[in-house]
């Protein structure tokens, strides 16, 4: 079966910083797929590139089979939920709904079942700039599945927001993926370390894959290094 | 379903402008209140009343004719008499009077004795304009004085009166201001301070066209739609394009039908002119906004365009009087092209042989700059630049 991406020697340059030096990776049909990195590891950027937001130096990047430097047709298939809110300031949530649906020619229905799914009835004539942060993420994933995607790219959803909001993105997310559905994550709690098919630790330019056990084998073996290192184990 | 699509890209475009305070304001109140502001400034129409001080050092039946003549003039207004010239040294100092007329001792005696004499005129050259007009004025009181000396003494001198008025007038110069005869200042500067205002919030505006948008975080929304960026910004430019034209409209419905100003060419023609400036202002400003870093920078850009572009159009400073390098430059803006061209269409309409390529110009220039936003754009990495 065709992997949903495929990553080949990816490399990428910010100003004078090599962000990564040639990562390869394979995300397969159905899989949930975790980015693990510490701040400025590069997870973002990763997930810019492979939504088609940034381009990048070097290396291959196919999405759903297509090569992304050379079409944008991936897109109709693709959803995004970026890490600090891109949704429209100075629109309502209705008014963002209808307006990516109109840019992802989704239809109206599609946006009143988004309503119904996210619980967002009681905000729709709300500015987005009026919510809290987990309204704000039902808002994002809502919008980001209004085109029926086959791949899901979030980046960082389900940090520090409501445990309702929280319960119902990921029942939400759960339902995506027994559909069929794709998805790739950041995170940089390694508490959800365990809800991913595979992890990948992006660290100095280069990307390790793991499964989910031996990922938290790794970094609990690196939270007793460290801290044999600082003298603050206890044990 | 595209038709769909532009039509929620325009709509969200138009609520956007409307929902924007600033913009909203700077759009229509701008413009509108700065017709209104000129109209007020310059409702007099011309300059009249010029404050005049006489310093009448001979106190003849002659100098009195002077001063009579001078408080007759039309456009000079006698404010003061002086007994000595430093008096009148110190009111033109302070601004008091603009014209100072000294007429010498023996004034009417030299006269008399057909000897030369010397009324001196000073005029306040601090304002340009004020001192132009006082010596146009004060210039059509002394010729008429000096002919009135001339002829008098022609006679004294034995040639018969008839004779002698003739001679003076043997070559007549009879002056004929067309398109614009009473010299009214309204009809040459109202309108185009108006527009100049205008012209500076339609750059503005327009250079917020593309970093307005790939500037902000919901530009990942649009990148990841997949969207046509040539459909978004088509859609985009669209509706600024139409709220451009409707605003400059208040303003030529007070300046034509209110104000009556002229408008030689009608009105088909001076809206057509006006669309296609605002094409290439828009084209300009579309890609000095492709150009810009951030939306700071794309307004900082637009007001070093927007504010010098005026007085480098040529409508209130002649072309003509700039240096020859400058002469060529200043075409590269299409203001100039469109303060010049209003300038013809309003008072002249020279006819389409004429302004075509002035609308050729402005066409090509939409079209360049256009060309060169959507080059920017093709070649950008789409970087988030906030």
């Amino acid at each position: 079966m065709e992997p949903v991406i495929r990553v080949t020697n990816l490399a990428q340059k910010i100003g004078h910083k090599l962000l990564f030096q040639g990562i390869s990776f394979e995300v397969q049909p159905g899989e949930c797929f975790g980015i693990f990195g510490t701040r400025g590891a590069g997870k973002t950027s990763l997930v810019h590139i492979l939504a088609g937001i940034d381009r990048f130096k070097s290396g291959q990047v196919a999405i759903l089979g297509f090569n992304i430097k050379k079409t944008e047709k991936f897109k109709r298939s693709l959803g995004l939920v970026t890490q600090e809110s891109s949704l429209f300031r100075d629109m309502t949530v209705v008014e963002n709904l209808d307006f990516i649906a109109a840019l992802k020619k989704a239809s109206r229905a599609a946006v009143r079942e988004m309503i119904e799914s996210f619980q967002l009835q009681e905000f729709l004539t709300k500015p987005v700039t009026s919510l809290d942060i987990g309204v704000l993420q039902r808002v994002s994933l809502a919008c980001a599945l209004l085109n029926q995607p086959k791949l899901l790219i979030l980046d960082e959803i389900i940090k520090d927001i409501d445990l309702f909001s929280r319960n119902l993105i990921l029942q939400e997310l759960e339902q995506f993926l027994a559909a069929g559905g794709t998805c790739v994550s950041t995170f940089s709690n390694f508490v959800f370390s365990q809800s991913f098919s595979k992890v990948a630790w992006l660290e100095g330019g280069e990307m390790t894959i793991y499964d989910p056990e031996g990922a938290q084998a790794e970094w609990n073996r690196q939270v007793k290094y460290y801290a044999e290192q600082s003298g603050r184990y206890d044990d | 379903m595209m038709i769909r699509q532009c039509w929620v890209i325009m709509q969200r475009e138009l609520f956007y402008m409307w929902r924007d305070k600033s913009l909203r304001n700077i759009l229509l109140v701008g413009p509108l209140l700065g017709l209104l502001l000129m109209a007020g400034v310059y409702s007099s129409q011309r300059i009249g009343n010029i404050s005049t001080a006489i310093v009448d050092l001979d106190k003849s039946s002659a100098s009195r004719q002077v001063t009579t003549d001078l408080k007759n003039s039309q456009n000079l207004q006698v404010v003061a008499y002086f007994d000595t010239f430093s008096q009148l040294e110190e009111s033109i100092k302070r601004g008091e009077v603009i014209v100072g007329v000294v007429i010498p001792e023996n004034y009417g005696k030299d006269i008399a004795l057909q000897r030369q004499t010397k009324v001196a005129v000073l005029i306040d050259g601090m304002n340009i304009i004020y001192a132009t007009n006082a010596s146009s004025a004060v210039l059509t009181v002394t010729r008429t004085l000096g002919a009135q000396v001339g002829i008098r003494t022609l006679i004294a001198k034995g040639i018969q009166p008839n004779q002698a008025q003739e001679a003076y007038q043997s070559v007549a110069f009879p002056e004929e201001a067309w398109f614009n005869p009473t010299a009214n200042y309204a009809y040459f500067l109202v309108l185009a301070f108006a527009l100049n205002v205008w012209q500076q919030c339609c750059t503005l505006a327009s250079c917020m066209t593309i970093i307005g948008e790939n500037g902000r975080r919901s530009w990942y929304q649009i990148r990841t739609s997949g969207i046509s960026l040539f459909k978004l910004f088509f859609c985009k430019s669209f509706v600024h394009i139409g709220i451009l034209l409707l605003t400059v409209l208040p303003v030529y419905f007070l300046a034509f039908v209110v104000f009556k100003l002229p408008l030689a060419c009608g009105w088909s023609s001076f809206l057509l002119f006006t669309l296609i400036f605002i094409l290439a202002l828009h084209g300009l400003g579309t890609m000095m906004s492709s150009l810009s870093p951030n939306a700071v920078n794309a307004s900082r850009y637009g007001m070093i365009i927007a504010l010098p572009s005026f007085l480098l159009s040529g409508f209130t400073w002649p072309l003509q009087a700039m240096p020859q390098w400058l002469q060529h430059v200043v075409w590269i803006l299409p203001q100039t092209w469109f303060f010049q061209g209003v300038s013809f269409l309003t008072f002249k309409n020279p006819g389409w042989g004429f302004v075509s390529h002035y609308f050729l110009a402005l066409s090509l220039m939409a079209v360049l700059f256009y060309s060169v936003a959507a080059l920017r754009l093709m070649v950008s990495d789409f970087p988030h630049k906030g």
